[in-house]
């Protein structure tokens, strides 16, 4: 899918004080971006219903900020906001259990590995969602960005850095996840992991 | 060609270079040993953290999401007119607000509330006990504290994280109970219910089970979180650390006046789930939409506060009240001039808001107004006989006091 940059160059400058995106082009914004974010936030919170619910209110915002409909990094900023919203929804959630049990249930209707894998599987993602809970959340943020598929451009314009500086990024977060899951999971090292 | 540094390793891992980026760094790394052997390490450690990431790709399926018919569903849920701007007051008072006011309570620490006051032990950690008795408001710069909007406002976020890792529910309040009378709301609640006289019987009346929760407070935790959005200045004090807060808020009666909108939907389940906040925010923005013919009255016994002996509240609120945008000596003057033992500090916005104290219901009150682009909105909080009320509306100061008049 293209990036979020793309806005439509033919769109209306609205003056400032109006107080919200002129229709027509925030349905085309919203039919560009809405299906990404959602896989997106799918990931961070495990099951569609939240993720639908976190993304239409990134929507609902960027509807109520019309200054944003003069610049060209729109979907960087709905990115940056829907993620945001979503790891605060992860966060805020004091009962995680209840996301992680309907995404086992999820994982229980549509794998075909029987039920040893799924449960080891639900409880992966388990672990993986309460780590990226618990790291910074600019951290979580470019590595479930980043996991979904999001260039290093995408990622410059969604998190306002320099595309040069992405890759020291990634390895900072990426070593942080990785030492807290660790941390928090030892017995889980990778194979590989002895030999480094 | 020196050596490369990590951070274009990883680029070049990632397939995110080109062109002579590309052919020089390919170069050196056929060259260069210690380059090759990082390169390689980079590889497997990114492999590492991409196995376990991915698995959360595996949850979930997207297949039958229709843009177009998402879209036709937000329309038809957000609406397309303007929304008037939430009103602080509405945020902080309004009845849907109950289960974050309740938290709020709980936020104390963070952002209001009382001090300390031994009455009993509980528990055998014993702590004191801590309950509201008189009501102090404290103007602030709402942009600082809570707006909720803007999707970079780290203050909410912050409040967020730090109730999300440290607030346990120990006692669920459940769906609300909606009772046909006045009467029945009393018996619900144990204590008497009054009435606006003047607006005849309530449209409906809502009677929410008791609540309880309890935080730990974690200095570090609270401020790394500080760090995160600048305020690394603010110091929480050691005598905060590890400590335990019990909030116990007993039934709560809501009378609606007039055109109130729905309150409870379907969207709201009886669990503190993140999808339960985001459907209360919802229906808050929708509920805020239409309602300049309703009136609520609430009454609400007094949360009572359990805290170690040794917590210093009035550090504490020193805290929360620079992180509202006060100078520390500002935080500290208001700080001196409370008596935490007992109060329950309100903050109001500083620009479009004012208050006075007021005589209502035989006793001495305060009366919020708030200014807004849509008109007026009041909120009236006293409290009588251990219950604190709020009747809240829009209209003047005077629409209050007249409507309080008729209380019975």
């Amino acid at each position: 899918m293209g990036t979020a940059q793309t806005l439509n160059r033919s769109m209306t400058l609205r003056e400032s004080s109006s107080k919200h995106w002129d229709e027509a082009d925030f349905r085309v914004i919203f039919l560009q971006h809405y299906a990404r974010i959602v896989a997106i936030l799918v990931r961070l919170l495990g099951d569609r219903s939240p993720a639908e619910e976190v993304a239409n209110d990134a929507f609902w915002r960027l509807y109520h900020q019309p200054a944003l409909q003069i610049d060209c990094n729109v979907g960087g900023w709905l990115y940056r906001t829907a993620t945001n919203l979503g790891i605060d929804a992860l966060r805020a959630s004091g009962r995680r259990r209840q996301y992680e049990g309907t995404a086992g249930r999820l994982v229980e209707e549509r794998t075909v590995a029987g039920p040893l894998d799924d449960l080891l599987r639900e409880e992966k993602c388990r672990r993986v969602r309460s780590v990226l809970a618990s790291i910074k959340p600019a951290q979580a943020q470019l590595l479930i960005l980043r996991n979904s598929g999001l260039s290093y451009k995408e990622l410059a314009d969604a998190l306002n850095v320099k595309m040069s500086g992405i890759g020291t990024m990634l390895i900072r977060a990426e070593e942080e996840f990785r030492n807290r899951y660790l941390a928090l999971h030892p017995n889980e090292l990778h194979p590989n992991e002895e030999e480094l | 060609m020196t050596c490369i540094d990590d951070g274009i390793l990883r680029a070049r891992l990632d397939g995110e270079l080109a062109g002579t980026e590309l052919t020089e760094v390919n170069q050196h790394l056929a060259a260069c040993a210690d380059c090759g052997a990082r390169f390689e390490r980079l590889s497997a450690e990114t492999a590492r953290t991409a196995d376990l990431l991915t698995t959360l790709a595996l949850v979930g399926n997207d297949s039958a999401l229709n843009p177009a018919v998402a879209y036709a569903q937000f329309r038809s849920q957000f609406g397309t007119a303007d929304e008037p701007k939430d009103s602080w007051i509405s945020r902080l008072f309004a009845p849907r607000w109950r289960p974050a006011w309740g938290l709020a309570a709980g936020t104390v620490v963070v952002a209001i509330l009382v001090g300390v006051s031994p009455v009993r032990t509980w528990a055998q950690r014993v702590l004191a006990m801590l309950r509201v008795q008189k009501i102090a408001v404290v103007t602030i710069d709402p942009s600082t504290l809570m707006t909720g909007r803007e999707p970079d406002s780290r203050p909410y976020k912050l409040i967020n994280q730090f109730m999300a890792d440290n607030v346990v529910v120990t006692m669920d309040p459940g769906k609300p109970d909606i009772v046909p009378s006045v009467t029945k709301a009393a018996q619900l609640a144990g204590y008497p219910i009054s009435t606006i006289g003047s607006l005849g019987a309530p449209q409906s009346i809502e009677v929410n089970g008791e609540t309880a929760f309890q935080m730990t407070i974690n200095r570090d935790r609270i401020e790394m979180l500080l760090e995160e959005v600048g305020r690394s200045d603010i110091r929480i004090p050691d005598s905060a650390n590890g400590a335990l807060i019990a909030v116990h808020i007993p039934r709560t009666v809501i009378s609606m006046y007039g055109d109130c909108p729905a309150r409870h939907s379907h969207a709201i389940s009886d669990t503190q789930s993140q999808a339960e906040a985001l459907a209360e925010r919802k229906m808050e923005r929708m509920a805020s939409m239409n309602n300049t013919n309703c009136t609520y009255l609430v009454q609400a016994p007094s949360p009572t506060v359990s805290v170690p002996p040794e917590l210093k509240m009035a550090e504490i609120a020193e805290a929360a009240l620079q992180l509202t945008g006060m100078s520390p000596s500002e935080a500290h003057s208001f700080c001196q001039t409370v008596d935490w033992s007992s109060t329950m500090v309100v903050p109001i916005p500083r620009n479009t808001s004012s208050y006075e104290t007021v005589s209502v219901d035989g006793v001495e009150g305060t009366l919020i107004t708030e200014t807004l682009s849509q008109g007026n909105r009041y909120s009236l909080l006293w409290i009588k006989n251990g219950v604190i009320h709020s009747l809240a509306g829009h209209g003047n100061s005077s629409d209050a006091l007249t409507l309080a008049a008729s209380l019975r």
